[in-house]
């Protein structure tokens, strides 16, 4: 749970960044604002709260218990602090703050940070060979991981001057994208697509998708990462044109893409249960920001030009589909564990509530609605250029986030079960951040 | 010396099936201090665990081809209770859920409301649709044993629970 909360903190921090117009689009692209905005959005928010699910859900993948579980809690604390360093660092950049120490400093701890979290949930993968499908996904997620941190190190170390290899300068200079791509495209999507490969046929009911396709579409994306990561690094080693590697590496993605969205239709329409729970009709606008993020591209550019198409489409993709999906699975995440580890030692002994007490679904809905409504006028304004409209926009997904913190924080502490049944004997009392499940950290 | 039943899983695995059920399966009709002696395509490292948590040790050797002999032994554990040494065969059960089709943690709080109503040493079945991760560490946590596996065609997972005497 701490995983969680210390997400949440960091996506409101990045909404309230964004809605004082600190970074893209009133900066530019590079700067050091946008740098500090994206990495609070992506190491802070998606990366952690990645991390806190895989915790959670290798297990449930490969069936085994997770390795090293002692590693969560530092690799935590290393996560946390490498990013206020690495943030620090950037506002240097800026000139806010005056010694360039943190950049190199914030490098080294996240990458042992996130070594950690890699180290526990790679051992638990390895010890379960032959690796069920999702699993695999995830599998290549932690190496886009790997990619996309070993880069970033490379970047902080030139940025703060500790290294000036003319090599490794090259590689700041030209690198960023195959990081980008690494981080985004190779770590936080593999893992969404792999743990909702066997997540929503879990909730939905529906049947495991037959056929070939997802295979189909784990070679084309594990395909599209290799290229963008291996073909991405050796077009820096060669001085090649990284930007077209990026292109052939894009359209495969597009084409994984395109096969996943037929298999989650296909857990939508195949569902044996009728009613769909609040996470999952929620979960359907995550995808459907998908879908845009991927059709989008090829009109934006030729309409607005390539930087404002890009931007609006990593931004659609990160608060669309990541953010918007990772919002919806922690509503029915946080609920559960906690109806699990509070009542779980006495059901069947005592009468309990049933997980969909312990939420208030009328209430929050309309704060995901707020949320979706908001992060595509926020992307229509990336894409026309209008700075004033997306701070507007991103005051509406700011306002809509905090609402949803606060039905989370609700489900937690058992709010909104009615107080007569809330402890029944011998029911335990959560607590906010620490969770007794297991690797609950 | 330990007599082994044979069970050769590589005919299964090449037609597509999943063995787990039909090793659970062998392992249950085993006579006491029989062991079972599985030839798998691969180092069966789940099942290590699994057989582990029922008594047996684990030898294994590569026997060329890429395919492993693995020997489980039987061990005659100083926590064995008398009823338990007399044989690792549990009782016909006498509870059985269907639990298939419904929505977790549905499966889990029927299981752990019936497990409630029974008697030490008896024995519930109980039909689902996937391997009831959440639900092992509540029986454990109860000291309750359990077993449990696909059926061969992979659609069903059957699970054995067999009621502690302490909880």
């Amino acid at each position: 749970m701490a995983y969680f909360a210390a997400a949440l903190v960091s996506l409101l921090a990045t909404e309230a960044l964004m809605v004082a117009g600190y970074g893209y689009p009133v900066d530019g692209l590079r700067a050091p604002g946008t740098l500090v905005v994206v990495h609070l959005a992506a190491i802070g928010w998606l990366s952690l709260l990645m991390a806190g699910a895989l915790f959670q859900f290798v297990p449930v993948l490969v069936n085994h218990p997770l390795a090293g579980a002692g590693l969560t809690l530092p690799a935590l604390l290393f996560i946390v602090v490498g990013l206020a360093m690495l943030l620090s660092g950037f506002m240097s950049m800026g000139g806010v703050l005056e010694t360039t120490a943190f950049l190199p400093m914030g490098g080294l701890l996240l990458c042992l940070g996130f070594a950690m979290a890699v180290t526990a949930i790679g051992l638990t993968l390895v010890r379960s060979r032959p690796l069920p499908l999702p699993a695999a996904f995830v599998a290549a997620g932690l190496a886009g991981l790997v990619a996309a941190v070993t880069l970033g190190f490379v970047f902080t170390q030139v940025l703060g001057g500790t290294t000036s290899a003319p090599a490794l300068v090259y590689i700041a200079a030209q690198g960023v994208p195959v990081h980008a791509a690494a981080g985004l495209g190779g770590w936080l999507a593999m893992c969404a697509v792999g743990v909702s490969y066997r997540l929503f046929p879990m909730f939905l009911l529906s049947p495991d998708p037959q056929g070939n396709g997802n295979r189909v579409a784990f070679m084309l994306s594990l395909g599209a990462v290799t290229v963008a990561v291996g073909g991405g690094v050796a077009a820096l080693l060669a001085a090649w044109s990284v930007s077209s590697v990026l292109l052939v590496a894009g359209l495969v993605a597009a084409g994984a893409a395109a096969l996943y969205s037929r298999d989650v239709v296909n857990f939508y329409r195949g569902r044996r249960r009728r009613e769909l729970e609040l996470n999952m009709r929620i979960a359907a606008l995550a995808f459907a920001s998908l879908g845009f993020a991927v059709v989008l591209p090829i009109p934006l550019t030729a309409l607005v030009g390539a930087e404002r198409g890009i931007a609006a489409s990593v931004y659609l993709v990160a608060f669309g589909w990541l953010s918007g999906l990772g919002l919806a699975k922690l509503y029915k995440i946080v609920p559960f564990m906690t109806w699990l580890e509070c009542y779980g030692p006495i059901l069947g002994r005592a009468p309990t509530p049933r997980v969909q007490d312990l939420v208030s679904e009328t209430a929050a809905r309309p704060w995901f609605i707020v949320y979706f409504a908001s992060v595509w006028a926020a992307t229509a304004a990336l894409a026309f250029g209008s700075a004033a409209a997306f701070r507007i926009a991103a005051f509406g997904t700011l306002a809509a986030t905090a609402a949803i913190v606060v039905h989370l924080v609700r489900a937690r502490m058992l709010s909104d079960v009615a107080e007569g049944q809330r402890f029944p004997g011998g029911a335990l009392r959560p607590s906010l951040l620490y969770s007794i499940a297991p690797g609950g950290h | 010396m330990t007599d082994y039943v044979e069970l050769d899983v590589r005919p299964i695995l090449t037609g597509g099936g999943e063995p787990f059920g039909r090793i659970m399966e062998t392992v249950a009709s085993l006579k006491p201090g029989e062991g079972l002696r599985l030839l798998a395509p691969f180092r069966p490292v789940p099942l290590f665990g699994a057989l582990g948590s029922k008594g047996f040790t684990h030898q294994d050797r590569e026997i060329g081809g890429g395919d492993w002999e693995v020997l489980f032994t039987p061990t005659a554990g100083p926590a064995a209770s008398p009823a338990e040494a007399v044989g690792d065969r549990w009782p016909t059960p006498l509870m059985h859920l269907d639990n298939r089709g419904l929505m977790p943690p549905e499966p889990m709080v029927k299981v752990l409301g019936a497990v409630e109503a029974m008697q030490a040493g008896e024995v519930m079945e109980a039909l689902l649709d996937r391997e009831p991760t959440f639900l092992f560490p509540q029986l454990t946590q109860r000291g309750h044993e359990w077993r449990g596996g696909f059926d061969p065609d992979g659609t069903v997972y059957r699970l054995l629970v067999r009621i502690g005497t302490g909880s």
